[in-house]
């Protein structure tokens, strides 16, 4: 009998089924050089020397947030010993599939490098859980409130920059149609729904968005309404991603006006995810968000 | 109604199992407590899932040959893969299911993950297995109590003292559905481990979780199902009970598991 003992793992787990996409492959193939490097002992400072790179690029490619470089690749598995051909074969094989373009390629031209990141783990997460105190997640904004948020922000862009920004946001919603899309568990603050984003129309719009959102079995929407004052987060907003893989851990993802924080030290995450746990205690029940909700949209 | 109050600091029942079963929704205090539990017993994560087969099994059989379309599910824990409204639905998709945990933050996780078939339905009650008057109260809104009723309590009768009557509350429980329901128990046993072993956890268990644990002989955990027949084999350790062909178990599950029809 295989009993599954927490931590274990093996080389390439996970790996040889279904097509992975690029992302989870960047951090699968990541976690398991890292694991190869602290088998053999060697520092990432040693690492980065001998790909001419810092420790810090050894730390990022580690965690799966460059893209892998097949000499890099080459070099670190001779340095950590490994000289099973057919391993190395299969690393090369596996880096090649990691650099296949993103479908947000197309959008660079106004797609900050910090926030690619993001799309990268969305797009791949099993679930996307978060906490917004400002403004509705992305992934449930209508366009008319997107294009609003997007302009609050840069006053003077011009409107085809807008434009695509507004268009990136939106194509980031095709996950809600896919086959099995992530379960999406959003709490928020009574806030995000009084805040005249764009006006009352545009307001009536996102709150009737939002209602028929919470009636796809994909999504739990939850929201802690002015009167429950104690709740937990500090914070700000912020979203934990999960992934299906067992040897991924989970990423908190916190938005700052010029970058972004990714945390994935597990002393680091667990402090966001109780706070998320308790939030979801504290907030309406889903049932009762939605009645929740239509009354706000009444109230407009 | 609330029984615990959410301090990760200290090892949680569900959140232990969680990890147990290979969840990510446990915290460093959960894992070191399994991790030093393994070491007492090291056939913990084969118990863990021979309990979740055991459920499966259990819900197999009530939706199926025995025809029920109504669960009270006492004791959800965090949701997993394969919870006891996705079996019946599987089998039935018209199976209501009410899921009842004492703990707010497992109650949320089970509002979010637990989503019902479209033809049956799901509901969800915060309160403890010792309130039996809030639990079939709130349970009779979504459940028919005039028709029969499959009520599972699994892995959580342990963390009930003797003091607190847990017969009684069962009996309760049984008295408010009508004859042809069920009854689906599995409890941490005595008699299954040697004396080191089963004191070593409960001393465990004692100093470093939220729950007190108490493990129960076989004729205790018959002593449920006064007055109903128990469904063939009877009182076994769950990785026994109808285990289907070729998946033969190579642990000590250390868990009484039995399912038993009011007459």
């Amino acid at each position: 009998m295989n009993t599954v003992v927490p931590g274990s793992d093996q080389p390439f787990s996970g790996l040889d089924d279904a097509p992975v996409e690029a992302t989870v492959l960047r951090m699968m193939l990541g976690g398991q050089l890292r694991r190869l490097r602290e088998a053999a002992g060697i520092t990432p400072e040693r690492a980065g020397f001998e790909i001419r790179a810092s420790r810090s690029k050894i730390s990022r490619l580690e965690t799966g947030r460059v893209k892998l470089k097949p000499r890099d690749v080459t070099d670190l598995l001779t340095l950590y010993g490994v000289t099973d051909e057919s391993v190395r074969a299969k690393f090369q094989s596996l880096v090649r599939q990691s650099n296949t373009p993103d479908w947000w390629s197309k959008y660079s031209d106004v797609l900050p490098g910090w926030f690619e990141m993001y799309l990268g783990l969305e797009t791949v997460a099993s679930t996307i859980r978060s906490f917004e105190i400002q403004f509705v997640h992305g992934l449930f904004q209508t366009e008319d409130y997107a294009r609003t948020v997007t302009r609050l922000g840069r006053k003077t862009a011009p409107a085809d920059e807008i434009e695509a920004r507004v268009r990136l946001r939106l194509s980031r919603q095709a996950l809600h149609a896919r086959q099995k899309p992530p379960r999406i568990w959003s709490v928020m603050d009574e806030a995000v729904l009084r805040r005249p984003v764009g006006g009352a129309a545009v307001m009536r719009g996102q709150l009737r968005h939002l209602l028929e959102a919470a009636k796809m079995p994909h999504v739990t929407l939850q929201v802690i309404p002015f009167s429950r004052g104690r709740h937990a987060a500090e914070s700000g907003s912020f979203t934990v991603l999960r992934f299906e893989e067992r040897d991924l851990p989970d990423v908190v993802y916190l938005e700052q006006l010029t970058g972004a924080i990714y945390l994935d030290q597990r002393s680091d995450v667990e402090q966001y995810l109780e706070v998320v746990d308790e939030l979801s205690g504290e907030a309406l029940t889903p049932a009762a968000t939605t009645r929740f909700i239509e009354q706000v949209a009444k109230e407009i | 109604m609330s029984g615990t109050e959410f301090d990760t600091s200290v090892a949680h029942q569900a959140r232990m199992y969680d990890y147990l079963l290979g969840g990510k929704d446990n915290y460093a205090a959960d894992r070191a407590a399994i991790e030093a539990q393994l070491e007492i017993y090291p056939d913990l994560a084969f118990a863990a899932l021979a309990n979740r087969a055991f459920l499966g099994r259990a819900v197999r059989y009530l939706a199926g040959g025995a025809g029920i379309r109504q669960f009270l599910d006492i004791g959800t824990g965090i949701p997993t893969a394969g919870n006891t409204h996705q079996v019946a639905q599987d089998i039935a998709p018209e199976s209501r299911v009410v899921y009842v945990d004492y703990d707010p933050i497992v109650l949320a996780h089970a509002r979010a993950l637990l989503v019902s078939h479209e033809a049956g339905a799901t509901d969800y009650i915060d309160a403890d297995l010792r309130d039996t008057g809030t639990i079939l109260a709130q349970a009779s809104e979504l459940l028919d109590f005039s028709e029969p009723v499959a009520v599972t309590l699994v892995a959580i009768l342990h963390a009930i003292p003797d003091s607190d009557d847990p017969h009684g509350k069962v009996a309760r429980l049984m008295d408010a559905v009508p004859p042809g329901s069920y009854l689906a128990i599995s409890h941490m046993g005595t008699g299954l481990l040697d004396r080191e072993t089963q004191h070593g956890l409960e001393s465990h268990s004692d100093r470093m979780m939220q729950q007190r644990l108490t493990a129960r002989s076989r004729e205790q955990v018959a002593g449920f199902f006064e007055g109903m027949d128990l469904v063939p084999p009877g009182v076994v350790r769950v990785d026994e009970w109808r285990q289907e062909s070729g998946a033969g178990g190579a642990g000590n599950s250390a868990l009484w598991g039995a399912v038993g029809r009011k007459r």
